[in-house]
């Protein structure tokens, strides 16, 4: 069998990656890479192959042969027609598309986990500062635990009267509502979302809702209601009981969020 | 005798094959203290521990959850009056109910609690301990497959058979009964909408349609079109269209009665085989074929009508509109199309699926109204929109609602802001009806369905019809359970209140319906968030120029670096 | 050999497959329901006697609702309907009541011959309370060249849900072994036709008249609790009338209800 040239090799090399970067890593394994990641893989492994070639130079000679023959070698004629029709024809089809793409709406730039006032209220009444406010029923689960397992249930009920529709049944931010909502529902159930945040942080954005993010959280798009206007102080702190019992993770108890 | 020999192993592999597949279908557990836990974890808030449908959040769903201690189940495999089997309620469980607040669980729970939970249901009624044989299957061995012959032939039953009545002309779930069903406890409950296959509850497969059908929707007020109370049970196809024919007549003559009578006991005699075995009692060999003749039929019929119902919907749910894809208006010149002109079929429609409003009272937790279509033109003074959603009723405001005393009706508002936002972090209006920032309305209600009011709102409770009107043209219908509002405007208005449009700018749009026969009042409503409108540029020449450029370009190119090439060659040849 | 195999593989696909009713009592209790003896065992009555007696109305007697019909009104707006779960005739007489005997194991056996029918005559079932013995047929009757769905609302027997199409004048219904109810009849197509099926074991069952006469025959003497069933007025099964019928003697009793 006759050899691969390095060309070939490295050409394989290319495709290979991109193969498995976009079908078996991004398809069987996990979920799609997004196009942008992609590209940048593909680039560092473009350019690890670039510096494996020119280390030395009879290796880039050796690179370099094929492309050469078939720019003159009278052998590679037809390779050089094919490749002289072929490449202009790719170029006219691509900037064709790029040109007559239409123009796209600018996505918005949005901080998810916005900070949080310095502040904690309820309605107008002030409960303390962000960092100091503790839940006032948390000392149950060591104290009372009985008592502390009325307070989740009654935050179970809360959370089922209101909150499931959009965060749903199993407080992973899929209810029925939420396909259609832009920015989607939280997910709970996504370690990176409760062990982050103090409990006053989940009061805050549960009492004040979108209306009450500020300018970087997009206000004008989250559709979390305002829900001070409908749940009592000792309901929002139940909920937020629930919120972790059900997860089974335990929200940051010092130190500011970030 | 070798040939016997092949066939009885086939039937004994064929048989094993059988206790196999009934070994597993019936292969729940028993129930457990796991079942009872992950129960009690993940359904009662819904389905209550007492498994009566009584959960803390059921007040607010509807569908109500199902009441697990009738052993009435929607969703089965099985015939009419049968429970389901293990195997059907692991699946709606695994699947969920699309249309419905009942998610699949098959992210959430394990395999094995699932089963878990299957057998933990079943304790809550008495009838499965009871039954000690299994479940009698619907067969669907005999499938006919879809074409359009079997299509039209399902259509003329989804008449003759009463399917209009609730599920409407068209399929649209806007039949004249729809307004009054209620459900075995009391709940009203809607007919499905058959031209959204996403929201049928049991899956949109020919399949699932044919079970449906055959087997009823226990509990719901949809029939078992099975055996006996089909349409001329025990007449063979081509007798039951004569005698179709015959009872269509005003008039029969001497004759025509004789042969319909012929008929008729021909069928009677059927029906009678038929409640025989119902009862229990064995059936004859001649009866048995009676029998199996007259159920060939019925099940023929209804795969034709499963068609049918099948080709009612498309494949999928469209694609919402949500992120990237966009509401363009497409640029024509001349004339911007009238509500019925025939130019509305060339474009594709933005899809905008609604939800319900539950941020600010009253709320709504059941919609009823599943999404918006809407589709748009413009040329160099105007644009027009055509706005197409589904309604089972057509609500004009002859029905108060009895909490308010209000007038309830059907309507639809299209919300823009009243000034584009600049630039991508500049602040959108709350997608509520505004709030700081104003939102510009157009507001359209069934009583007045030649009229569309400008509004100006910085809330939703907060809303002011502008005192500039008459802007609008406006044409609407509604035919079948489907509301078509056709609306056009100057792109450009002396009002300042109004929003002021121009080719190429992306528009923030935002949706609001209304259906009052669900309800619906005020903020009591379904609702989208925003997404965006533009009106599309006509396309730019420039992509007539530059690609051929490029394209010489890079021909030109490849043969510079060959001459490159070829004079560097010669070079080296020389210097040897 | 194996066609021994194969016969018994056969039996026990068979087995597996039998189609068996299954039915629970899942006592609802809620609802108010005629009460019905554990066994019931038919026998020749000789000199029998009767019980006999009014059914009336105390109270305002509120005037009949007229049902608002939705559709199909060329045959069904043809004449008024009204709501029939209290109809109360000239003197009160109250009609549609169930009046039976509770605890009676022994007596005569169904007249069989009689043809049971409810009617659905321009949307309006007839009668409005049907006595339906256990193992026999009621067929619906459709004469009205609409569609109707017969759903009867069974909970210790199957829930029947079946569509009566236009043209299909008589449809009848699978006899039911289980003594249960009143259910309730409706159509689901034209959501205002109602009416209620008792299933029973036993032939004292009566249904009174516009006039509120009901009438149990045959009686084998003995003492008996003499039990009634109203839609409107509900039941005395907490506190059953006592009454002794001799051998061929004629017992009076009647009943005053009250809305419930």
């Amino acid at each position: 069998m006759k050899r691969l040239s390095l060309f070939t090799i490295c050409l394989i090399i290319l495709v290979g990656s991109w193969l498995v970067l976009r079908f078996v890593i991004g398809g069987v394994i996990s979920v799609p890479i997004p196009a942008s990641v992609i590209a940048m893989y593909m680039g560092l492994i473009l350019i690890a192959v670039l510096v494996h070639i020119s280390v030395e130079d009879s290796l880039f000679r050796e690179f370099l042969r094929p492309i050469h023959e078939t720019l003159v070698d009278d052998k590679r004629r037809v390779r050089r027609r094919v490749i002289a029709v072929l490449i202009p024809f790719f170029l006219l089809g691509y900037t064709y598309s790029i040109i007559a793409q239409r123009a796209n709406p600018p996505g918005s730039p949005r901080d998810a986990h916005p900070s949080p006032p310095l502040e904690l209220t309820y309605k107008d009444e002030v409960i303390g500062t962000m960092q100091d406010v503790v839940n006032p029923f948390r000392h149950y689960e060591k104290d009372d635990p009985e008592a502390f397992k009325a307070h989740v249930e009654n935050g179970r009920r809360v959370y089922h009267q209101n909150c499931f529709p959009c965060h749903g049944d199993h407080l992973d931010g899929q209810g029925h509502f939420a396909p259609y909502l832009q920015p989607l529902p939280a997910n709970f159930q996504d370690p990176g979302i409760i062990p982050n945040f103090q409990e006053s942080f989940f009061f805050w954005r549960i009492a004040k809702g979108g209306p009450g993010l500020p300018a970087a959280g997009t206000p004008w798009d989250s559709a979390m209601p305002i829900w001070e206007d409908y749940l009592t102080k000792d309901e929002i702190w139940d909920v937020i009981l629930f919120l972790s019992d059900y997860t089974g993770y335990q929200p940051r108890t010092f130190g500011e969020a970030h | 005798m070798k040939n016997r020999n092949v066939v009885s192993l086939l039937m004994l592999v064929f048989g094993i094959l059988c206790v196999l597949t009934l070994a597993h279908a019936q292969n729940a557990p028993e129930a457990s203290e796991k079942g009872k836990e992950v129960y009690e974890n993940s359904c009662a808030h819904c389905h209550g521990t007492e498994g009566r449908g009584d959960g803390s959040a059921a007040e607010n769903l509807l569908p109500k959850p199902r009441d697990f201690t009738r052993g009435l189940y929607k969703i089965r495999s099985t015939e009419s009056g049968q429970l389901p089997t293990d195997q059907d309620l692991f699946d709606i469980i695994t699947e969920g109910m699309p249309g419905s607040s009942m998610p699949g669980w098959e992210t959430s729970l394990s395999a094995d609690d699932r089963w878990e939970v299957v057998a933990y249901i079943k304790t809550f009624y008495d009838g499965f301990k009871e039954s000690e044989t299994s479940p009698r299957v619907i067969s669907l061995e005999d499938k006919i497959p879809y074409s359009e012959e079997s299509v039209e032939i399902g259509k003329g039953l989804y008449v003759d058979l009463g399917c209009v009545e609730c599920h409407g002309n068209v399929g649209r779930g806007d039949g004249t009964s729809a307004p009054t069903l209620t459900d075995e406890w009391g709940f009203q409950t809607w007919p499905a909408n058959l031209t959204q296959g996403w929201n049928y509850r049991g899956g949109a497969d020919t399949e699932d349609i044919f079970k449906r059908f055959i087997g009823g929707l226990a509990g719901s007020p949809m029939p078992a079109f099975e055996g006996d109370s089909f349409l001329h049970f025990g007449l063979t196809a081509e007798e039951s269209t004569r005698l179709s024919e015959l009872e269509n007549k005003d008039e029969m003559t001497a004759a025509e009665e004789e042969a319909s009578e012929q008929f008729y006991e021909k069928m009677d005699a059927a029906v009678d085989v038929a409640l025989n075995r119902a009862e229990g009692m064995e059936l004859s060999a001649a009866e048995q074929q009676t029998y199996n003749n007259a159920m060939k039929v019925v099940y023929e019929k209804s795969w034709h009508l499963a068609n049918y119902v099948k080709s009612l919907s498309p494949e999928k749910r469209p694609e919402s509109a949500i992120g990237n894809n966009v509401l363009r208006s497409q640029y024509v010149q001349g004339a911007l199309p009238a509500m019925d002109d025939a130019a509305w079929e060339t474009l594709q429609s933005g899809y905008f699926p609604l939800v319900g409003q539950i941020v600010i009272e009253p709320r709504q937790f059941n919609p009823t109204i599943d999404s918006v279509n809407v589709k748009s033109f413009y040329n160099d003074k105007e644009t027009a929109f055509l706005f197409t959603w589904d309604d089972r009723t057509n609500t004009v405001g002859d029905e108060t609602d009895e909490a308010t005393g209000k007038t309830l009706e059907d309507a639809l508002a299209i919300q823009f802001p009243v000034k584009v936002p600049q630039g991508p972090t500049a602040p959108k209006p709350y997608f509520l009806w505004g709030g700081r920032l104003p939102v510009y309305l157009w507001h359209w209600k069934a009583s007045a369905p030649e009229q569309v009011t400008e509004l100006t709102a910085k809330g939703i409770n907060n809303a002011e019809v502008q005192e500039a009107q008459g802007e609008l043209h406006v044409q609407s219908a509604y035919t079948n359970g489907q509301y078509k509002l056709w609306v056009k405007r100057s792109l450009k208005t002396d009002d300042k209140k109004d929003l002021q449009l121009e080719p190429g700018v992306f528009v923030p749009i935002a949706f609001s319906a209304w259906d009052g026969a669900n309800g619906d009042i005020d903020t009591k409503r379904v609702m989208t968030s925003w997404y965006t409108f533009v009106l599309e540029p006509v396309p730019s020449s420039r992509r007539f120029v530059y690609p051929p450029l490029i394209a010489i370009l890079s021909l030109g190119l490849l043969f510079g670096l060959r001459a490159v090439v070829q004079r560097r060659n010669s070079e080296e040849v020389k210097n040897m | 050999m194996k066609t021994y195999l194969l016969a018994s593989l056969t039996v026990f696909l068979a087995c597996c497959y039998v189609g068996g009713a299954f039915a629970a009592d899942s006592g609802s209790g809620e609802m108010e329901m005629l009460v019905f003896p554990k066994a019931y065992k038919a026998k020749a009555v000789n000199n029998g006697g009767t019980i006999s007696g009014v059914v009336t109305f105390e109270g305002d007697v509120p005037e009949m609702k007229v049902l608002e019909i939705t559709k199909d009104q060329a045959i069904c707006g043809a004449t008024d309907k009204y709501d029939e779960s209290l109809v109360v005739g000239e003197g009160n007489a109250l009609k549609n009541t169930i009046v039976y005997l509770i605890d009676i194991s022994a007596g005569k056996d169904f007249d069989k011959s009689t043809k049971l029918e409810i009617d659905q005559k321009d949307c309006k079932f007839s009668p409005h309370v049907q006595i339906v013995p256990l193992g026999v047929r009621v067929t619906m009757l459709n004469n009205d060249r609409v569609n109707h769905n017969v759903h009867i609302f069974s909970s210790i027997n199957t829930p029947v849900n079946k569509q009566q199409t236009k043209n299909r004048k008589k449809m009848p219904l699978k006899a039911v072994k289980k003594a249960e109810g009143p259910v309730s009849v409706k159509c689901d197509i034209h959501g205002w036709m109602s009416a209620w099926i008792a299933y029973v074991p036993h032939p004292y069952f009566a249904v009174t008249n516009e006039k509120g006469e009901f009438t149990l025959e045959d009686v084998p003497a003995g003492d008996y609790k003499l039990g009634y069933w109203h839609e409107a007025c509900g039941t005395n099964n907490k506190a059953p009338v006592a009454v002794t019928v001799a051998a061929g003697g004629t017992v009076t009793q009647d009943f005053t209800l009250k809305l419930k």
